[in-house]
């Protein structure tokens, strides 16, 4: 049955007594979990929708969609790394559906998941198959429990945003960083919430002065494909000096995770040169990071490679 | 609440997928269901004028919005137009998906720019949720630009390229998925769970198992399982049906498959460690093993899990002891490399399919996704005890094959034993994973290539020993096809193949070709380097093949070729150009006929082929109008039905060769018989309109059947089972790459590519070069993307969706020039053969030359993915 609930508190009340949440129905969530009762998002008030805050902030609803997301007035100027982001996930097609929501909370995309000849520690099994399976495009900062990367591109660009997200309870509402959605990702499952939890909106702060970005997805083919590693580089430059800095990485942990290292040592860089050498070191440093499965060592490369290049484009990004 | 479809307002269904709702409610079958997983875009449709995938739209989404479907463009939109114009098509099959999106982004597009082209980067961005097997996007590109510059805005005069693409582009072309309604039952097969095991019992649960008149119970039939033994993960072991697709669901679940388990073997080399399971112990077995081959296999050593070698030599010990001599001496002038190739699934748009029909006389009527509807009438005969007059196979449109379609397939076992049970029609169509674990794939290859020169840089000797990773089936031709090319040095090819618990692969395209090719064309490139020689020289000097010599020449005066980049590219994206040549078999089919038929003043062409996306069906019409003079659209072809006179099956390159000329020599029989009749037609060339329609009303209800005449020189072998023979003569082809290496990312994007082909004279140049233009886009695939992956303990497919099975889209492919060379066939009716194989063959090899051309480094594994290329370029 399907129950469109008119309001956030009704919809969490109807998750809370067993039903399923729907929104843009493109993951592979829907297809994990069919039979249920489905609580459909869409209709909810006040999910939807791109509005601007004060100082350049801006709300970002639960149920907009990627594609009203990747073309909201203003959004690319003022927010343009998540944007491009957007922009590049997916198909047209599925942008058109899926939402912000569901795309930061989709499931993973491991074969052995959807195979239900296989058990694993996502679907409450006690070993993972893909280890000492097939896991090219696996994590390489392994945590010794599920391989497979995070699949949200939105959650990576959320990470340099230094966005937050509200989240509704059956006891309230609360806003937490992008980032505690997916806590360390050592645990079952792609994030922390609930089933009763779902995500009310995302606050982006406004720009930082003098913005600069890089973003990047690596991967085989040119468009249409799940990234083997993506960076999204944020810089505030201000008197041609770079004086914030965020950078963060998806595709390679269990979680989406920022590179605070390469944030730290790029404060003071100079746009329109080549990385310094603490850049370089820092880079060097991001591979002491990485703890590769035994397909997954050439992520160790890429993964510095992809961030390299995405710092390059932002440091030769002439800024808006 | 109600939806408005296509300007009819409807209420939609609380459950199931909005593409389901449009299929099967409404009956718009335009909007086809591919891939299930959004990645594919076959099924697009507008919502509020946007592009949306309504497999994974919930229908009860479509309330209280308008959709439009590809039927609601009424064919009157400019993309359609231009769809036909371009020959942006080939099977047909995503063409509607296609045809919704890019008439979206047209619109759009003039609005906000006016009537000028976007560039090709702008296309495959609108386009880039949408997969061509077939790889039409050349014609694709071109029609959106066009349509975009408003050159298509009104109806063209003259025929289309391609006869039958006003049905593809308006969702009009029905497939075999289709059809059959509501009155259907829905067949569901059962799979094994086991990579290896002896099945004991097949339980049906509460389904029934025999015929009993008129109940709509669900009911099971066990399916053929070779020695009672299945040999790998997802075997059809048992097929359901029931009247929807959900019981058929939840029956299939109720049936309880018992085995005994067997140790199973699933990578190759642990199939070849002394005391490894062995998949088929005894005589009985082996002598039962499924073959990919196109042809019966050879019967050849077996030694456990090993069987070959087959051998091919010429001179085949002076080859091994020259090769010996020289690895003694570390002659420089040895080349000895390793390479290896991954499966390549032909996954074909349209899945495997059959809807049968029992009827009350006891004939059976088939309706299948077939490259052969003859052999399937010959099959199913055979298989249900009936004469050949008893079954009738139709075809009407195929989405695709390459290979795979080729015979009784599970699907049609399935649906005409379930039919027989239900006493109902039944029909049974692949999910796309059942399409990617068990529809047919090219093996994956390992391959040991030895080349010898001398000082003055000729071939001394040769040696190709490969081994075939077929899974459970053998079959594997690579190495044999080394005979074939750069003269007569002396020479030792081996095949092998390895079976293990994993799924069967089929004849693909040009079967042992692309990966002989990667092999060898790189082989000769890095000889050429030792040589100090250029790659182009060096094949001028040891192909004595003339179709390829004349391409040579036109490639020594290619700008692509002649102005390539030379020495070290330093900095991150490096430009690199290679080439390949590749050579094919002429093969025909001399039983092939065409009956032509005067009905209603106009004329009929029958026979029992079909059209896979090659275009046959435009290739007889073509022929037949030129031949007889008649005006465009006097001609109308009905293929895809095994009543007609015999037609060829759609493998070996052969149909057109074979059913061209007997369309010719139906259309000559016919224009004499004519022109007795009414003795104002001119024995040749074009024929006035009024003296056509004369001597057509009178000769109303002839029947005439042209044959395929024997070509000058007779065949080099008699015709063969499943009307096969071989020809004098090999076609040719050579093909330029050039692509751009990302080396920070480890990414190759082919940005253009040449191909020229000596096949003799070309039937439909826009449909030949159409399919030539596919075959590179799944040359690329081959190359850079595509890799069937399992699970190294069970054997399991786990690359069973179009997401991780990675077909190239229209943002991977070069901008492709195709050049013919239509001289050297003239022994041959009509002066052309076949071209659906030779295109394919160089591709891969191609890029693998260019690739190294760019980076110095040379790959030996397929796909060049990321992982391998940074490994290589750092």
């Amino acid at each position: 049955m399907i129950l469109r609930p008119s309001d956030v508190e009704e919809a969490v009340s109807l998750l809370g007594e067993g039903a399923r949440a729907r929104a843009g129905n493109t993951g592979a969530a829907s297809a994990l979990a069919a039979g249920a009762d489905v609580v459909d998002l869409t209709g909810v008030a006040g999910l939807r929708g791109v509005r601007p805050g004060p100082e350049g902030s801006v709300q970002v609803g639960a149920a907009t969609t990627v594609a009203e997301l990747a073309q909201a007035p203003g959004l690319a100027r003022s927010h343009p790394a998540l944007v491009r982001t957007a922009a590049a996930l997916a198909t047209p097609e599925v942008r058109e559906s899926a939402t912000v929501g569901g795309n930061l909370l989709q499931r993973n995309r491991c074969a052995y998941l959807r195979d239900p000849a296989f058990s694993c520690l996502q679907d409450g099994g006690r070993g993972c198959p893909a280890r000492s399976g097939d896991h090219p495009r696996g994590v390489v900062v392994d945590s010794g429990g599920c391989v497979e990367p995070h699949p949200s591109s939105l959650a990576v660009a959320l990470l340099a945003q230094e966005a937050t997200v509200e989240v509704a309870s059956p006891g309230g509402r609360r806003s937490v960083d992008a980032g505690e959605l997916y806590a360390s990702g050592e645990g079952a499952g792609d994030h922390v919430l609930g089933p009763d939890e779902v995500v009310v909106s995302v606050h982006l702060p406004g720009p930082a002065a003098g913005e600069r970005v890089g973003h990047l997805r690596a991967a085989a083919r040119s468009r249409a494909e799940w990234p083997l590693v993506e960076a999204v580089v944020r810089l505030g430059v201000s008197g041609g000096v770079v004086g914030h800095a965020r950078v963060a990485v998806g595709a390679v942990a269990r979680v989406p995770l920022r590179l605070p290292q390469v944030e730290q040592a790029l404060v003071g860089a100079r746009p329109g040169q080549a990385l310094d050498e603490r850049a370089e070191r820092a880079l060097e440093g991001v591979r002491s990071w990485c703890a590769p499965l035994p397909q997954t060592g050439y992520k160790v490369a890429l993964l510095g490679a992809t961030v390299r290049g995405a710092l390059e484009e932002a440091l030769a990004d002439p800024g808006r | 609440m109600d939806a408005d479809v296509n300007g009819r307002r409807g209420p939609v269904p609380d459950s199931g997928t909005a593409a389901e709702h449009l299929r099967e409610q409404l009956g718009l079958t335009g909007t086809k269901v591919a891939c299930g997983s959004g990645a594919c875009g076959a099924c697009t449709v507008l919502v509020e004028g946007s592009p949306t995938v309504s497999c994974l739209l919930p229908a009860d989404r479509l309330a209280g919005r308008t959709v439009t479907t590809v039927e609601g463009l009424n064919g009157e939109h400019a993309v359609q137009r231009a769809f036909v114009a371009h020959d942006a098509m080939q099977c047909g099959y995503c063409t509607p998906g296609f045809v919704v999106a890019a008439a979206a982004f047209t619109d759009r597009w003039r609005s906000e720019h006016g009537d000028v082209a976007p560039d090709r980067a702008a296309v495959a961005d609108a386009l880039s949720g949408h997969l061509c097997r077939c790889g039409a996007y050349e014609g694709i590109m071109a029609a959106v630009r066009a349509a975009c510059a408003g050159e298509h805005d009104t109806d063209p005069e003259g025929a289309p390229p391609r006869s039958d693409a006003p049905e593809k582009v308006t969702g009009r072309a029905l497939f075999t998925t289709d059809l059959g309604g509501s009155q259907a039952w829905e067949g569901v097969i059962v799979r094994s769970t086991r990579p290896h095991a002896r099945v004991l019992k097949v339980s049906a649960g509460h389904t029934r198992t025999e015929p009993g008149g008129g109940d709509r119970a669900p009911v099971m039939v066990p399916l053929p399982v070779p020695d009672g033994v299945v040999r790998h993960v997802g075997q059809p072991v048992a097929a359901v049906a029931a009247p929807t697709a959900e019981l058929a669901r939840r029956a299939a679940d109720q049936v309880q498959v018992d085995y005994a388990p067997l140790p199973p073997v699933i990578g190759t080399e642990q199939a070849r460690r002394p005391g490894a399971p062995v998949l088929y112990p005894t005589a009985k077995e082996r002598g039962r093993v499924p073959s990919y081959g196109e042809a019966p296999t050879p019967p050849a050593p077996w030694r456990g899990n090993v069987r070959g070698p087959g051998v091919v030599s010429r001179r085949g010990a002076t080859a091994v002891d020259r090769l010996r001599r020289a690895r003694r001496r570390d002659d420089p002038l040895l080349v000895a490399q390793e390479y290896t190739t991954a499966t390549q699934a032909h996954t074909a748009l349209e899945p495997h399919s059959t809807l049968a029909r029992w009827e009350e006389d006891g004939s059976l009527t088939l309706e299948v996704s077939t490259q052969t509807v003859r052999k399937v009438v010959a099959k199913a005969a055979a298989h249900w005890g009936l004469e050949p007059e008893q079954v009738r196979v139709r075809a009407g449109y195929v989405g695709g094959a390459f290979g795979a379609k080729n015979g009784m397939t599970t699907d049609v076992v399935a649906a005409g034993e379930l039919a027989r049970v239900a006493g109902a029609p039944v029909r049974v169509r692949l999910s796309r994973s059942e399409e990617l674990v068990d529809g047919g794939h090219r093996p994956g290859t390992s391959t040991k290539v030895a080349l010898l020169a001398d000082r003055r840089g000729r071939l001394r000797a040769m040696a190709v020993d490969s081994e075939g990773d077929g899974g459970m089936s053998v079959g594997s031709t690579t190495a044999a096809l080394g005979a074939l090319m750069y003269g007569a040095a002396p020479r030792r090819l081996r095949d092998f193949d390895v079976v293990t618990n994993r799924p069967p692969g089929a004849p693909m395209r040009a079967p042992g070709g692309p990966p002989l090719a990667w092999a060898l064309e790189q082989a000769v490139d890095t000889m050429a380097a030792r040589l100090g020689e250029d790659p182009l020289t060096l094949r001028r000097r040891w192909d004595g093949n003339p179709k390829r010599q004349a391409l040579y020449r036109t490639v020594a005066d290619l700008p692509l070729w002649r102005g390539r980049p030379r020495g070290p590219r330093p900095g991150r994206f490096r430009r690199g150009v290679g080439l390949a040549a590749a050579t094919w078999v002429y093969m025909l089919a001399p039983q092939a006929r065409v009956e032509l038929r005067v009905v209603d003043g106009a004329v009929v062409a029958r026979s029992a082929t079909q059209d896979v996306g090659t275009g046959i069906r435009g290739v007889v019409s073509d022929v037949v109008t030129r031949r007889l003079g008649a005006p465009d659209g006097w001609v109308h072809v009905e293929i895809g039905d095994s009543g007609a006179v015999h037609g060829t099956g759609a493998f070996g390159s052969r149909t057109t060769p074979s059913m061209g000329p007997a369309a010719a020599e139906a259309a000559d029989r016919l224009r004499g018989v004519l022109r007795e009749r009414v003795p104002e037609m001119p024995a040749a060339g074009p024929v006035e309109e009024h003296t056509l329609k004369e001597a057509l009303t009178a000769a109303e209800g002839l029947s005439v059947v042209g044959e395929r005449k024997l070509d000058r020189w007779g065949q080099l072998t008699p015709s063969m089972a499943n009307d096969l023979a071989v020809g004098r003569g090999l076609s040719g082809a050579v093909h330029v790459m050039e692509v751009e290496v990302d080396t920070l990312l480890g990414r190759v994007r082919p940005t253009r590519c040449w191909a020229g082909l000596g096949v003799g004279r070309v039937y439909s140049e826009r449909m030949a070069r159409n399919q030539v233009e596919g075959a590179v886009v799944q040359g690329v695939g081959y190359a850079l993307f595509e890799e069937l992956r399992h699970d190294p303990a069970t054997g399991t497919v786990l690359s069973d969706d179009l997401e991780d099975y990675r077909l190239p889209g229209p943002g991977d492919v070069p901008e492709t020039e195709v050049h013919f060379h239509q001289e050297g066939f003239e022994h041959v009716p009509g002066a052309g053969v076949g071209l659906g194989e030779v295109c394919a063959v160089g591709v891969a090899a191609a890029v693998g030359n260019a690739v190294h051309d760019a980076t110095g480094r040379r790959p030996h594994a397929l796909p060049v993915r990321p992982d391998r290329l940074l490994e290589g370029v750092r």
